[in-house]
């Protein structure tokens, strides 16, 4: 056991903050309309013109199919910059991109791979349905074959950034006379198509990254179907060891910077009694707390990385670094409201306050979106300790 | 970077898991509670014991030890907390250190070779002397009233023989595998002594501490599990329920945590990080507060038989306080841990 890097992956974690240093973007995000979008485009295709557009994929496709200790410090190094760990091009390199690789034609990979990993274009996912939440396998999203083409019709849900995405990756159901998994297909709609309704779903914190998605017999070219029609189940379920890889570092590292963070905004506050907010015995020792759990959850990043470069299947690391980090995010994020205290109510004041807030309020969705933390606990009741279900 | 066990550690685990299930039994402790042998371990295991190297396992070689990191005792201190072995292990393994870097080889010999010292827990921070000498009130855990008990703090630990303190009483602990007496210090010098500058022992103990109490997780996370399997109740497994399963899942994260975290906490001190004193002590507090949550959960998964003196449950229960009572308590912890610096 060794908690120190190798030299040439000190090398190469140097390497990787003196370009993020000198090229990560230093103007903010936008936060609507198109500009969102362009914001995220330009900067993927700075990162692959200096080779790197993606950490993890395979050569072949562009990548730089980096050991896993090294794709860990690239995110470790990436989240310093400060830059947010999901952003417009997260579905195309995290999630379709690598479903495309393991499953689709080679004239699907030629045309999308490259153009994904360049910055060219921007994906979504239409997974979820108003009916099929965590029941993914319950959706009913309608998909005839008529020729050469399926046409759809349907709802999608929780798609975020649809109204800035070029392509979808988009499971419909083939057929209802066979058991509910064995129905779906997955296939690649382009988002230009006629019939297509988009309408934003405003948020918690006044944002509309995520989206409705109405489809009123949108045709889709049969030659857009990845994998077999009544396969899209397989098809969808062979990337999702991606969603919950070394990527997620990059949520874990800004969780602790915004500990130390709060800790600073603690110290240099004063309560409303007039005193120091840190002087709080309750809230100081749930900031100490928060900065042990924040460690901890490091470390079981390191144990995990550790697990997976030495094998091929994912650990459930995986699962239990989502849930923790879900219920420490929701603690951390609440504090700065604390240390707030009666200014947290006054919202457009000041800059960085708001910052808390919005952090406070986005924070809930941790526990929801890529998977709840129910099913999360029940993947690991199940899977991990063999309970029945 | 690599945290995944080496053959030889996977072989320490292995070894130690066989000589704990066949020599230090929970049954064999709890026969030997019952018949109020304290602390619970008979002497012919803690020799062999003493002969396995389990209290030189961490001594450096030119100090008569095996030589192995306190990643390697992490290990060995997880499988002693998952059997719920009794005796001073933790004071035992560290007063090792304390005689050898405190210049007494011979002393250091002796107790790696078998002779057991207690453990002090101050009634407050100012029962210790800056010297490591007891100068208040104290219990001790586990002490031969002939022998040595070890006093930790952050800057020194230090060996202290019984004889030389007052009002020395036996009292029973909430443990019932561990004899506790109360005294009151009376100044008189170490027999030993070493600053946490020239080996960081109270940092040591922290860590394995949290070994201890990982195993403990671990205990529990099975045990919660496999009665969940296993009990039928309304014609179901009761592990069926969410409100049964989650808190199972729940201990699995909570026992993943313990151990990575026990781990870095480890090779911190191994390596010299910067960021050692941190590290440890985070990983005492998020074991202890790992276990807290674990054997609960477990006691409430038995259910009625949860609270029964018969399930082992209630000895981890125990054990779990009395751990999380040691070098200080998690308060104390939390307030060391938001004063330091940012981890590196």
């Amino acid at each position: 056991m060794d908690l120190r890097f190798a030299a040439e992956d000190v090398a190469f974690r140097d390497e990787a903050r003196t370009w993020l240093t000198a090229n990560a973007p230093t103007e903010r995000r936008p936060k609507l309309g198109r500009a969102v979008r362009d914001y995220d485009l330009a900067w993927q295709r700075k990162l692959y013109e200096a080779g790197w557009g993606n950490v993890a994929w395979p050569v072949e496709y562009g990548g730089r199919d980096l050991p896993l200790i090294q794709q860990l410090i690239w995110f470790e190094e990436y989240a310093r910059t400060g830059m947010r760990p999901i952003d417009t091009r997260f579905v195309g390199l995290a999630h379709a991109g690598p479903t495309l690789m393991a499953r689709a034609s080679d004239e699907q990979k030629s045309f999308h791979l490259p153009k994904i990993l360049k910055g060219e274009v921007v994906w979504c996912q239409g997974f979820s349905e108003p009916e099929a939440g965590s029941d993914l396998a319950s959706l009913r999203t309608k998909a005839v074959v008529d020729g050469d083409q399926l046409v759809v019709t349907g709802q999608k849900i929780w798609t975020s950034f649809a109204d800035h995405s070029d392509y979808q990756e988009l499971l419909v159901r083939t057929n209802n006379d066979v058991p509910k998994h064995k129905g779906i297909t997955w296939v690649i709609c382009d988002m230009k198509s006629p019939g297509i309704d988009i309408r934003p779903i405003r948020t918690i914190e006044g944002g509309a990254d995520f989206n409705e998605v109405f489809y009123d017999e949108v045709r889709i070219p049969l030659a857009n179907v990845v994998g077999d029609i009544d396969n899209g189940w397989s098809v969808a379920m062979s990337t999702l060891a991606f969603e919950r890889g070394t990527a997620f570092t990059i949520s874990q590292v800004q969780l602790a910077a915004s500990v130390e963070e709060l800790i600073e905004l603690a110290r240099s506050r004063r309560s409303i009694n007039g005193r120091p907010v840190i002087d709080d015995d309750s809230l100081a020792k749930r900031l100490a707390r928060a900065r042990a759990d924040c460690a901890a959850l490091r470390s079981l990043t390191y144990l995990g990385i550790s697990k997976n470069a030495n094998s091929d299947q994912p650990g459930p690391e995986g699962s239990m670094m989502k849930l923790h980090y879900a219920d420490l995010a929701k603690r951390v994020y609440r504090l700065g409201i604390e240390i707030l205290g009666t200014r947290s109510l006054a919202i457009p004041v000041d800059e960085d306050d708001t910052e808390w807030i919005d952090k406070h309020l986005i924070a809930y969705s941790t526990s929801i979106g890529g998977g709840t933390s129910e099913i999360q606990r029940n993947i690991i009741g199940e899977r991990v300790l063999g309970l029945p279900r | 970077m690599d945290l995944l066990p080496t053959p030889e550690q996977v072989e320490i685990i292995d070894s130690s898991a066989t000589f704990l299930a066949d020599q230090i039994s929970i049954a064999r402790t709890r026969e030997l509670f019952e018949s109020g042998e304290l602390p619970a371990v008979g002497a012919a295991a803690w020799s062999a014991a003493a002969e396995l190297g389990w209290f030189a396992l961490g001594l450096p070689e030119d100090r008569n030890g095996i030589g192995c990191g306190l990643a390697d005792e992490v290990l060995l201190f997880r499988e002693i907390g998952r059997r719920l072995a009794p005796g001073p292990f933790l004071s035992t393994v560290l007063a090792a250190r304390v005689a050898s870097f405190g210049g007494h080889q011979g002393l250091s010999d002796e107790i790696a070779g078998g002779r057991r010292v207690g453990l002090v827990i101050p009634g407050s921070l100012d029962a210790i002397g800056p010297d490591g000498s007891i100068v208040g009130e104290v219990q001790l855990v586990d002490a031969d009233p002939d022998g040595l008990v070890l006093t930790v703090t952050p800057t020194i630990a230090a060996l202290v023989a019984v004889s030389s303190l007052s009002d020395v009483t036996e009292v029973p602990c909430v443990d019932p595998t561990t004899r506790l007496h109360r005294a009151v210090g009376t100044g008189v010098g170490p027999v030993s002594s070493v600053a946490s500058e020239v080996d960081p022992v109270e940092l040591r103990g922290h860590v394995l501490a949290a070994a201890l109490l990982t195993g403990i997780v671990e205990w529990s996370r099975d045990t919660g599990s496999e009665h969940a399997i296993n009990r039928v109740q309304f014609d179901k497994p009761i592990g069926v329920n969410q409100a049964i399963k989650h808190p199972c899942a729940d201990m699995a994260v909570q026992a993943q945590l313990a151990y990575s975290q026990s781990l870095f906490g480890a090779l911190s001190v191994d390596e010299g990080r910067a960021d050692a004193e941190f590290q440890a002590l985070t990983a005492h507090a998020t074991a202890a507060a790992a276990a807290e949550f674990a054997t609960g959960a477990t006691l409430q998964i038995m259910g009625g038989m949860g609270f029964t003196h018969e399930h082992d449950v209630h000895l981890y229960v125990k054990r779990m306080e009395l751990l999380s009572h040691t070098f200080g308590m998690p308060g104390l912890w939390l307030d060391r841990l938001l004063e330091l610096p940012e981890p590196v």
